[in-house]
């Protein structure tokens, strides 16, 4: 009892203003965080196997690439702009755990198999910043 | 020969008491690790609140600047990039107050004022990185994190500075 008292005059302390405040700035954020944290879609998948690009498919599909790689074969499913590992002879399976990628310059990368894709954007973006 | 004197009153008194305090809060800050870095919690701004609303702007316009200077040659990094962030940071934050001191304190306590300081604090920092320091636009994208942190702390300062200011007038 004490505690919610004490809590409730805690909140007694914000005023009217300090909400319209405090929801105004909330709003903010979550405005900000989406429009900066908004990656590009993805649009083109690029397969590599030993650094070497093999083929580049549209993500527009709903399709499983089959891939032979140095340890045998990884299967890829696309699926209408996102894609993932489905399966993989790989020990770890950490390229199945990884899951869906959608969004422009994600890659995922299978060492064991030498197998990686990477998603590209409508337009190339730059995949590091120097200054 | 006429000898001037400078007469120093109990304003200026009190002005650098509440500067010392601020600098050495700035100077505990400075040696705590941030778990994130760039981010700090900002703790000498409790006094400048509190300055402001025990005494007024004007007090709490010049104990910030004295803050900022002197924290920054103690700590040796005066007319360095650091000192700009920080100084650009304590600008745009007194000026945002300078343009909302007229909101009615009927419905607004320092809880607004904080929260407005800190987003222009903000600002005023990604302002002088953005133009000066890193001239890219990648660096937006770390803005969320300074905006929430923003808050966090704008809120925490200002609930730890209510909290200070009715211990102080119950005295």
């Amino acid at each position: 009892m004490i505690l919610i008292k004490k809590i409730l005059q805690f909140f007694k302390v914000i005023k009217t203003g300090d909400w319209f405040i405090i929801i105004l700035f909330c709003a903010f954020i979550i405005i900000s965080t989406k429009f900066l944290w908004n990656l590009p879609q993805g649009e083109y998948l690029e397969i590599y196997k030993n650094n070497e690009i093999l083929a580049t498919y549209s993500l527009n599909q709903k399709i499983t690439k089959i891939i032979n790689g140095a340890k045998g074969e990884t299967k890829i499913n696309i699926d209408n702009g996102k894609v993932r590992f489905y399966s993989a002879p790989c020990a770890k399976k950490y390229c199945i755990h990884q899951g869906w990628v959608n969004k422009a310059n994600q890659t995922i990368i299978c060492i064991p198999n030498q197998i990686s894709i990477s998603i590209i954007g409508a337009k190339r973006k730059y995949d590091s910043i120097n200054y | 020969m006429t000898l001037s004197t400078i007469n120093i009153t109990d304003r200026d008194h009190q002005i650098a008491k509440l500067s010392a305090i601020a600098v050495a809060l700035s100077l505990i800050e400075f040696f705590f690790p941030s778990p994130i870095p760039g981010v700090k919690p900002g703790i000498a701004n409790i006094i400048i609140l509190y300055t402001i609303f025990k005494f007024d702007l004007r007090m709490g316009i010049w104990v910030s600047l004295i803050r900022v200077f002197v924290t920054s040659i103690l700590l040796g990094t005066f007319l360095s990039p650091t000192f700009f962030l920080s100084l650009s940071g304590a600008l745009f934050s007194l000026f945002s107050l300078l343009i909302f001191r007229n909101l009615s304190p009927k419905y607004f306590s320092l809880i607004s004022f904080s929260l407005i300081a800190s987003l222009a604090h903000i600002a005023g920092q990604f302002m002088i990185v953005r133009f000066w320091i890193i001239p890219h636009n990648g660096i937006f994208y770390l803005l969320p994190i300074f905006i929430i942190s923003a808050f966090i702390f704008g809120l925490v300062n200002a609930l730890v500075t209510s909290k200070l200011l009715k211990l102080n007038s119950k005295k």
